[in-house]
């Protein structure tokens, strides 16, 4: 078995809007991935595609060979999850409970949890940092401690491939940057695929193995081709804006 | 590791199924005829009672309408709960999807329609109970039917919950037009109906009405781990690998089940399937559906049968209408609760 993702032939979008028609993306697994594009391009549709939280409207995700897109939502729960961008607006549920969503593919129909529940809940929450947390009620966190749960409950749910949209949206700088690290910790010693939405381009090209540029179409970039090429200084670059390829930032002129 | 029920629940739940006990005995003992409590045990036993009169109020009056009350009340409870979670929001009940309002114009239409026709429903008013249950279910299910219908063709359950509310308000207008050429003595036993009635029910339609129920609880409760992942959100619950369509009309036509049943032997008990649940979620502290399900249950039966007490108290000749009562001491209790509480927990 290969071990890759295979986008094939894949158009997204609405049944009577096509946002992006025929992608075609062969990648490594085992990478961080990093989504980056204007707004309006096609980041989100492209992602929740991916997820399986919108059909596509033809074209094949293959991971390791398994068309994810085909699979029932139940198989698919085992092999990707997600951290999206609309909070889960929940009270009453202590941290620990939360995280323990992730083992729902995995329980019984009265979702009791065994050993090995317990067992990947502690691995999830030790691995992101919130032992703190897990008697505390969800709706008491602040945004940095709500996504670094989140990426705990996705971690619990054991799936070789996270999607994140705009993980590090609403998160200050340091928040950001620990999450970012966090990912990248997981790719490193969890072996997970995980692919991003961003509009931190600095962080992106310092952090990510790979980037994918969605601008009518999606092209696929290391950060060091990305940082060469022309693209950023196409999309992204305006009258009072500029990409400096010394600081790998953008710098107001 | 943490235990499904915490000590607290497991103490109220006790505590609520000896309240259960108690009511039921009061609700058979209390009425507006004076039976000698161990006349009402021996009767319950099957012996002889000293009147024969007393055997036929306690087995065919009381008793049924005690059943009655516990049925109504778990079931409202419980699809107001399961509307509660799938729409997240609030003020959603039983009710809410228009069911009651369906099975109103059934009601509506046999009661004071068939007057325009020039059928006069007194020449059979023998049928006349039968026929208005009968009117309930064919309006109540008619709607469901349109309801399956909306939802199979939408994705977002918000676009449902509006659509359900403007059929709702549809049908409504419809009954609203009927009531408006009727005259007053159908419109008056239209009115009655509207203000629920536990007592009317015989022993032969609770042999078909509890199972009824009964298949719609547990239905319930198996869900329930389908309900918990709704509260993340239907994207989160789809990326953990709910099918979002079955689980849907799993929740939405079991809901219509026990409510479309209850409403036509009861008529639209209202305030109890919006309530019962934020009460139910205010004392465990919890939103864990295997939780909040039997503790609706408990609780829906308990304010039931205390509301069946109250409305048939000694002293009355005759019983009051239960929608009233169960407002009246509802609406108190709940408001102590949430002064008590500070908050009342917004959603879920």
């Amino acid at each position: 078995m290969s071990s890759s993702i295979n986008i094939s032939a894949l158009s997204i979008g609405y049944p009577n809007k096509t946002v992006i028609d025929n992608i075609n993306i062969e990648a490594k697994t085992n990478q961080l991935i990093a989504v980056i594009g204007r707004n309006g391009k096609g980041k989100s549709t492209l992602l929740k595609t991916l997820s399986g939280l919108i059909p596509p409207i033809a074209g094949a995700f293959s991971i390791n060979g398994v068309d994810i897109l085909k699979i029932s939502e139940k198989e698919r729960a085992k092999m990707l999850s997600i951290v999206s961008t609309t909070q889960a607006a929940i009270s009453n549920i202590k941290v620990r409970d939360f995280i323990a969503f992730g083992r729902f593919p995995y329980t019984n129909w009265l979702g009791i949890n065994k050993e090995q529940d317990n067992a990947e809940v502690n691995k999830a929450i030790s691995l992101c940092n919130v032992e703190s947390l897990i008697n505390n009620n969800y709706d008491e966190l602040s945004d940095g401690e709500k996504q670094k749960v989140n990426i705990a409950r996705a971690i619990a749910q054991n799936t070789p491939i996270i999607i994140l949209d705009e993980p590090t949206a609403h998160l200050d700088l340091i928040n950001k940057i620990e999450i970012l690290k966090l990912l990248k910790d997981l790719v490193v010693n969890q072996q997970k695929t995980i692919i991003i939405s961003t509009h931190q381009i600095e962080y992106a090209l310092q952090i990510c193995n790979e980037l994918w540029l969605v601008n009518n179409g999606i092209k696929t970039f290391t950060p060091t081709d990305l940082i060469n090429s022309t693209e950023l200084k196409d999309i992204f670059e305006g009258d009072s804006i500029a990409f400096d390829k010394d600081s790998l930032s953008f710098k107001l002129i | 590791m943490t235990k499904l029920f915490s000590n607290k629940t497991t103490y109220l739940s006790l505590f609520l199924i000896i309240g259960i006990i108690l009511f039921f005995c009061l609700d058979l003992f209390l009425g507006s005829v004076k039976i000698p409590f161990n006349q009402v045990v021996s009767i319950l036993l099957g012996q002889t009672a000293e009147k024969e009169s007393w055997s036929i109020i306690v087995l065919d009056s009381r008793l049924p309408k005690a059943i009655a009350a516990i049925l109504c009340g778990s079931a409202l409870s419980v699809a107001g709960l399961k509307m509660q979670t799938l729409f997240r929001n609030p003020l959603a009940g039983p009710y809410i999807l228009g069911i009651s309002s369906g099975a109103g114009l059934g009601v509506a239409i046999f009661i004071m329609g068939l007057g325009f026709l020039g059928i006069s429903t007194s020449s059979f008013s023998f049928s006349s109970h039968t026929g208005i249950i009968v009117a309930s279910i064919i309006g109540s299910f008619a709607v469901l039917l349109i309801l399956l219908a909306i939802i199979n063709r939408l994705k977002d359950i918000m676009t449902v919950l509006i659509v359900g509310i403007m059929l709702g308000s549809v049908i409504t207008a419809i009954i609203g037009i009927i009531q408006y050429f009727s005259v007053d003595s159908q419109l008056k036993s239209f009115i009655m109906w509207t203000m629920g009635d536990l007592s009317s029910i015989t022993n032969s339609q609770l042999m078909l009405l509890t199972p009824i129920v009964l298949v719609g609880l547990a239905g319930s409760f198996f869900i329930s781990k389908n309900l918990n992942a709704y509260l993340l959100g239907e994207e989160y619950a789809k990326s953990l690998g709910v099918n979002l369509k079955h689980s849907r009309l799993a929740i939405i036509g079991l809901t219509a089940i026990l409510t479309g049943s209850i409403t036509a032997y009861c008529g639209p008990i209202s305030f109890v399937g919006i309530v019962i649940p934020h009460l139910a979620r205010l004392l465990s502290n919890s939103s864990d559906h295997r939780i909040l399900i039997p503790l609706s249950i408990l609780l829906g039966i308990n304010v039931l049968l205390i509301a069946d007490i109250i409305s048939q108290l000694p002293g009355l000749d005759q019983t009051l209408p239960i929608n009233s009562i169960t407002s009246l001491i509802g609406i108190p209790f709940i408001i102590w609760i949430i002064f008590k509480n500070k908050k009342i927990s917004s959603l879920n």
